[in-house]
């Protein structure tokens, strides 16, 4: 997913006045529900959130400000960032916790099993946590929560947010830690069902334990605007970062085979990475500096202003679990071409995308007839395009879903200790079943240490700043009307 | 029941998408989960007879290091008079030199532009150097006590045969490193013989086999399959009778472990691959099949 896709906390936390204003309107519909019985103490944790910006951190900042409207209290729990260190809150209340751990590569923190039981069980007890959500397979700190999660009692969830091979060492290696991390979580999430497919090859599990759950992108944020675009000519998009793996490669090619075919064709390429260098030397080769305009790095609210510029979006892309960068294009009323890798054939129906093989004659042939239609006007009017889509996923959806997952967990019970290493060692052979269930024995014994060292009667509990007896939520609905210009407040 | 059933109504069966609510759970497992599963995609069929013949550059290395071992025990012994090895060495030299034109008719020189002359010149070149820094060479490791000698010569020759390039696509090939560690494994044993003249021509001799030799194979090799299963058959034997007249027991083993290496293994790797489960799918990275690069040249 395109870098500059988290978003929502930069802008919403960063932006006085005008945006909270925005997010009250936007809360504003169905909320509390003081009735219900289900609430649950959610805490996510993951390495990646704001201010690190991608798919990761805005599905769950989304995610977590659509549960709190939804009456349950959410907490996030990630490392320091910089000089963003211990407790910050987000709006409505949505507690985060940067916890002073060691980075150790891409944003991921170093693991050894046990240093974060101290930190991690002193926060789960505080907030009173009963359900931990983890995210992402990248993220060293959410295997972590989750194996402590265990050892304390608490009920797991994990969602996975990409895909993995099956060819390499590397990738055999990684499958075998997440066999071991999942081999015990009492529900995954998947964001396609390509993604659950290989998440359950990779985990070995009981595909009935695996939801599906799609991610989703505001609508509000990617609306039409055909007057931006100019229609004397065709502008292809393009917003990924520039990486291998999304297919620059093959855009490298695409660029002179149809700018050469088409005089009145351009291109707008929206994004920065170690590839860049390639299409500047295509468009050095071609000579085509005032049809090829690379813009760098985008920030999420520019996004949208480059893709109304356009008439067609291109994702060359070699895998995706989900790409919401197709989405976010298709609900700007762009026509979309895309390699068809991954779960991106299950995001869009037919008549909104176009489905090539990843090769630079089969894309071309998808703009082509793309281009035809443009010519020709027979694309649907971006307006239409984007009523449709909006439909498709939102963060509502989501919410309520993930929810009933909660619920679906929190009805069954977590392994005892007995059960968890007789499921260790049955379930991911007999080697490093054994290793990981001896560490399992040595994190209960650090934990029985660590509360007889600080019992858990003794650790203040937190006051809920969320959920049904939520501080901000009761202050909120208050005085919501007077307090909108309310700054973010920090406190520890 | 799901809250806002937005399916129409004679829709019931279930649809790999996304972007339109069904009326299943999200964990619902349809009979179609997984049904892109491939396995194998690219598992290769072996050949039994074919494996054996690959295994023939193996052999091939294995039998080099040992003949090396065998020549320079005996220059250590005194029983082989060095000017004896640099005349056959330099005959075999000579008729490898003419065969390696002769196998496919001229065609490679053609195709490398090189010319006798450079060939030449850079024999004599190579000559007279190694000639002119034998003493040195003799003299180099004089302070190492001969047991590092030995042992560091037993792992230069290790890796020789490890990192040589058998004709595998890895990472590890490097058949730089490999000619460098056996020239290294040559220059620490030739500095073990009584003269300076042993130790040049033992270096020399190191080159023919371990630079020329595997050159002259892999043509032969390519051209001309029958014999070069003869001259392996041939060159394993004379390794074979040569490490006999030093240790039969070392003969034997060597004999086993060459037997073990063409016969055995080939059929221990057809063997295995009937266990081989390779899994792909439409998660896999995609793969850029054609050459982008002529977009840019």
């Amino acid at each position: 997913m395109t870098k500059s896709h988290l978003n929502m906390a930069y802008r919403r936390v960063n932006g006085p006045g005008q945006s909270l204003t925005s997010i009250l309107s936007h809360n504003n519909c169905g909320i509390h529900q003081p009735c219900r019985t289900g609430t649950h103490n959610i805490c996510m944790v993951s390495d990646f959130f704001y201010p690190n910006m991608g798919g990761v951190e805005s599905h769950i900042y989304q995610l977590s400000q659509c549960l709190i409207e939804r009456g349950h209290k959410v907490i996030i729990v990630t490392h320091a960032y910089g000089n963003r260190k211990g407790i910050r809150y987000l709006t409505s209340g949505l507690k985060v916790y940067y916890l002073p751990l060691k980075v150790m590569y891409n944003q991921s923190t170093a693991t050894t099993l046990f240093h974060s039981l101290p930190l991690l069980r002193y926060i789960f007890v505080r907030e009173r946590v009963t359900i931990i959500h983890s995210h992402s397979s990248f993220s060293a700190m959410a295997h972590d929560a989750l194996f402590h999660a265990k050892t304390m009692g608490l009920q797991t969830v994990f969602t996975d947010h990409s895909l993995f091979g099956f060819a390499d060492v590397s990738s055999v290696l990684t499958n075998k830690l997440l066999t071991v991390s999942l081999c015990d979580t009492n529900h995954i999430i998947c964001v396609s069902y390509t993604s659950k497919e290989n998440t359950v090859l990779r985990a070995a599990l009981n595909p009935e334990i695996v939801s599906v759950i799609p991610n989703a992108v505001d609508p509000t944020d990617f609306t039409p605007d055909p007057f931006r675009r100019d229609d004397n000519v065709i502008t292809i998009v393009v917003i990924s970062r520039l990486v291998y793996r999304k297919g620059i490669d093959l855009l490298s090619g695409i660029i002179p085979e149809l700018c050469q075919k088409y005089p009145d064709l351009n291109f707008i390429v929206g994004g920065e990475g170690p590839k860049r260098i390639i299409l500047e030397e295509v468009r050095e080769r071609y000579q085509l500096h005032d049809r090829v305009r690379l813009l760098g790095a985008l920030e999420h609210q520019d996004v949208r202003d480059v893709l109304v510029q356009g008439h067609i979006f291109l994702n060359t892309s070699l895998t995706e679990a989900f790409c919401m960068a197709i989405v976010e294009a298709a609900s700007c009323g762009l026509q979309v071409v895309s390699t068809r890798v991954g779960g991106i054939p299950e995001v869009l129906p037919d008549n909104l995308i176009i489905l090539c093989e990843p090769s630079v004659k089969s894309l071309c042939d998808g703009l082509e007839r793309a281009i035809s239609q443009q010519k020709s006007g027979t694309l649907p009017d971006p307006e239409k395009i984007h009523n449709k889509v909006k439909t498709f996923y939102t963060w509502r959806n989501v919410a309520e879903r993930t929810e009933k997952v909660y619920d679906r967990v929190s009805r069954e019970v977590v392994l005892p200790m007995d059960k968890r290493l007789n499921r260790l060692i049955s379930h991911c052979g007999p080697v490093t079943g054994c290793t990981f269930a001896l560490l399992a024995v040595l994190n209960f014994l650090f934990l029985i240490f660590l509360r007889w060292l600080t019992p858990d009667s003794i650790i203040d509990i937190a006051v809920d700043a969320t959920g049904p007896n939520g501080a901000w939520t009761q202050q909120y609905s208050y005085s919501k009307k007077g307090e909108e210009n309310k700054e973010i407040s920090e406190s520890r | 029941p799901y809250p806002e059933p937005s399916v129409r109504c004679e829709v019931v069966g279930w649809q790999k998408v996304l972007y339109e609510r069904q009326p299943f759970p999200d964990n619902y497992v349809d009979q179609r989960f997984l049904e892109e599963l491939r396995k194998n995609v690219s598992a290769r069929k072996y050949q039994y007879w074919s494996v054996v013949f690959e295994s023939g550059v193996v052999i091939q290395q294995l039998c080099s290091v040992c003949v090396f071992l065998v020549i320079w025990w005996y220059m250590d012994e005194g029983l082989l008079a060095p000017q004896w090895l640099f005349g056959t060495g330099l005959a075999s030299s000579l008729v490898g030199y003419v065969l390696f034109d002769l196998i496919d008719g001229g065609t490679g020189r053609k195709k490398s532009g090189r010319t006798r002359w450079a060939d030449l010149k850079s024999a004599l070149v190579f000559i007279t150097f190694t000639y002119g820094f034998s003493p040195v060479l003799k003299t180099l490791t004089e302070s190492v006590s001969t047991d590092t000698i030995y042992a560091m010569s037993v792992f230069m020759l290790l890796g020789h045969l490890i990192f040589f390039d058998y004709g595998a696509n890895a990472a590890i090939v490097s058949s730089t490193l490999s000619l460098n560690m056996a020239i290294f494994a040559s220059v620490c044993l030739a500095s073990r013989l009584p003269r300076s003249l042993h130790a040049f021509i033992m270096v020399t001799f190191a080159i023919q086999i371990f630079a020329l030799w595997p050159m002259l194979q892999k043509k032969l090799k390519a051209c001309t399959p029958c014999s070069y299963v003869g001259v392996t058959l041939l060159f394993a034997l004379s390794a074979l009778v040569g490490l006999l007249t030093i240790s039969g027991v070392g003969a034997i083993l060597f004999a086993l472990l060459l037997l073990s290496i063409s016969c055995l293994c080939p059929y221990y790797l057809i063997r295995l691959q009937l266990f081989k489960e390779n899994i792909h799918g439409p998660w896999d990275e995609a793969e850029i099949k054609e050459d982008l690069s002529r977009f840019l040249t």
